[in-house]
């Protein structure tokens, strides 16, 4: 796997406040190998899913630059899926509606493009509820809609902000292990914001951790672990870097 | 009889009355409404304070209503100002919608049009009608002109309001799905609007009725509007409530079909 290289280099991101420019994300530089898995995490508002938004190009950084396989990222593409908290599923169309708009650019022959938006559903096991809207699914199921629409179509890397932040404890179990599943089969690079330690922990190869607004990188770790994972398990590694990610993120309740 | 079989069939009895109460309930409420006018609006006229042709009893706005069916005028009346209506509507809401969408989403068009459009919007239907006169004569055309310019400015307001309000996570989503913008277009934008565009085809109805008496006053020999003018001149009064009558009822039975019709488009709107 030689594609999906992001490069994100020195980077600022500034929005307009009533008292002047305000400072979002400062300096960043981030580089994403190819198929790689990163866990950005950091305290709520330092900025981490407005350098998502940058890298899906819904945000131009004021400075710097973002590039893809080289070539500069100028605003949202194919290349870089994303999948939204909130999982922004069109309500007009039923889960397999939702999954064909998103391989409709393709250009295939109808009854291909019905197969694999199919295929996608039977990836996330939704092949029963096809047929239903959006809002006759529950929280993961909406969700795992929103997976298959995005991996369907083959985006190079994979932007996913808080996915699994508004589902419950026992729902988000079974969505890492359906995630990483088709991770490892697709292979696309994968940035994965979040403020769960122990979801960074559990999924990524690498766990990025942020600082509090204007945010900037302050610690990245890499993690060299099989999986599926553990923290009781892989408890001599996962638990000192869990300890420490904690009190980088709550300094004032740290022990030390 | 066992007594266990009575008992169930007292309860399915009951539940079955309860489900017959709370559908009639529905009805209750307006009929309830209805009735307590009515009685009142007896009671005045039969304890004769008001003279019977300032202010007629409902048998004589009844017998009004018959006499008129009987000799065909209401027949034709209606059909007459139902047509004028529709056709007002349609292009009223045709044009509203279409150009809706272009200033919601065309900033050229907007800022071109939409301060102008917003100063129309306080001018009422009944100031147009001397103009219409004038630009269309006193044939179908003006009818046309002063329904269809009310109708359109509520639904060219409602449909660019709607635009405005489109959520910017479905453009996000459908722009990194690697959408066309035609397709953006069609498949997110106009479904996202669609809410408001329907709540704005809605009160474009009422206002076609509303507009309807108005544009009619502009010389017509037939129509709603008209008999009510005519009745004027006879001093019928019960000419006159039974017509206003017709009016109200038609507005609310053609409200509710485009509200049934609504939510049968707009299916995902509801909870």
């Amino acid at each position: 796997m030689t594609e999906g290289h992001v490069r994100v280099d020195n980077i600022t991101i500034e929005f307009k406040g009533k008292q002047g420019p305000i400072t979002a994300l400062a300096p960043t530089t981030l580089h994403l190998a190819p198929g790689s898995f990163t866990a950005l995490i950091g305290p709520s508002g330092c900025g981490k899913s407005t350098l998502m938004n940058a890298i899906a190009g819904f945000v131009r950084p004021a400075s710097g630059g973002i590039t893809l396989d080289g070539r500069e990222i100028t605003g949202p593409g194919k290349d870089v899926g994303v999948i939204f908290q909130q999982y922004a599923l069109f309500p007009w169309f039923t889960a397999l509606g939702n999954v064909k708009f998103g391989l409709k650019r393709l250009g295939l022959p109808k009854a291909e493009l019905h197969d694999r938006a199919m295929a996608a559903l039977e990836e996330v096991g939704l092949v029963q509820h096809a047929r239903k809207f959006p809002q006759e699914l529950s929280g993961g199921m909406k969700q795992r809609v929103a997976i298959a629409r995005t991996f369907a179509f083959g985006p190079k890397v994979m932007m996913m902000d808080e996915p699994f932040g508004a589902l419950d404890a026992q729902t988000r179990v079974v969505m890492h292990d359906l995630l990483i599943d088709i991770w490892q089969k697709r292979r696309a690079t994968v940035l994965f914001v979040t403020h769960d330690v122990d979801e960074a922990l559990l999924l990524a190869d690498r766990v990025c951790v942020m600082s509090q607004s204007p945010g900037r990188i302050i610690r990245d770790y890499a993690l060299d672990l099989p999986r599926p994972r553990s923290l009781r398990a892989q408890a001599e590694t996962l638990l000192p870097i869990r300890e420490e990610i904690i009190s980088l993120l709550h300094p004032s309740h740290s022990s030390h | 009889m066992s007594d266990a079989r009575q008992t169930d069939r007292a309860a399915r009895g009951a539940s079955g009355l309860a489900a017959g109460l709370t559908g009639a309930a529905h009805l209750a409420k307006p009929l309830l409404s209805f009735g307590f006018i009515l009685a009142i609006w007896v009671a005045v006229t039969a304890a004769g304070l008001v003279p019977e042709q300032i202010f007629p009893a409902p048998l004589s706005v009844w017998q009004a209503a018959v006499e008129m069916a009987a000799n065909g005028t209401l027949g034709n009346d209606l059909a007459v100002s139902l047509r004028r209506a529709a056709t007002g509507f349609a292009i009223g809401t045709t044009l509203g919608v279409t150009l809706g969408l272009l200033t919601g989403r065309v900033a050229l068009v907007r800022t071109l049009l939409n301060p102008f459009l917003t100063l129309l919007r306080p001018i009422p239907a009944i100031a147009l009608v001397p103009v219409a006169i004038v630009w269309f004569g006193i044939g179908e055309g003006s009818k046309y002109f002063v329904i269809s310019y009310t109708v359109f400015l509520t639904v060219w307001f409602n449909t660019h309001h709607g635009m405005q309000y489109i959520p910017d996570i479905y453009l996000r989503a459908s722009r990194s799905l690697g959408a066309s913008r035609m397709r953006e277009f069609v498949q997110v934008v106009i479904p996202a609007a669609a809410p408001h565009v329907f709540a704005g085809i809605r009160l474009g109805v009422a206002l076609a009725f509303l507009s309807l008496v108005a544009a009619e006053l502009s010389g017509a020999s037939s129509g709603l509007g008209y008999r009510l003018q005519e009745a004027r001149q006879y001093i019928r009064t019960d000419r006159m409530f039974a017509l206003l009558i017709i009016l109200g009822v038609l507005g609310a039975v053609v409200d509710l079909v485009v509200h049934w019709i609504g939510k049968k488009l707009v299916h995902w709107q509801q909870g």
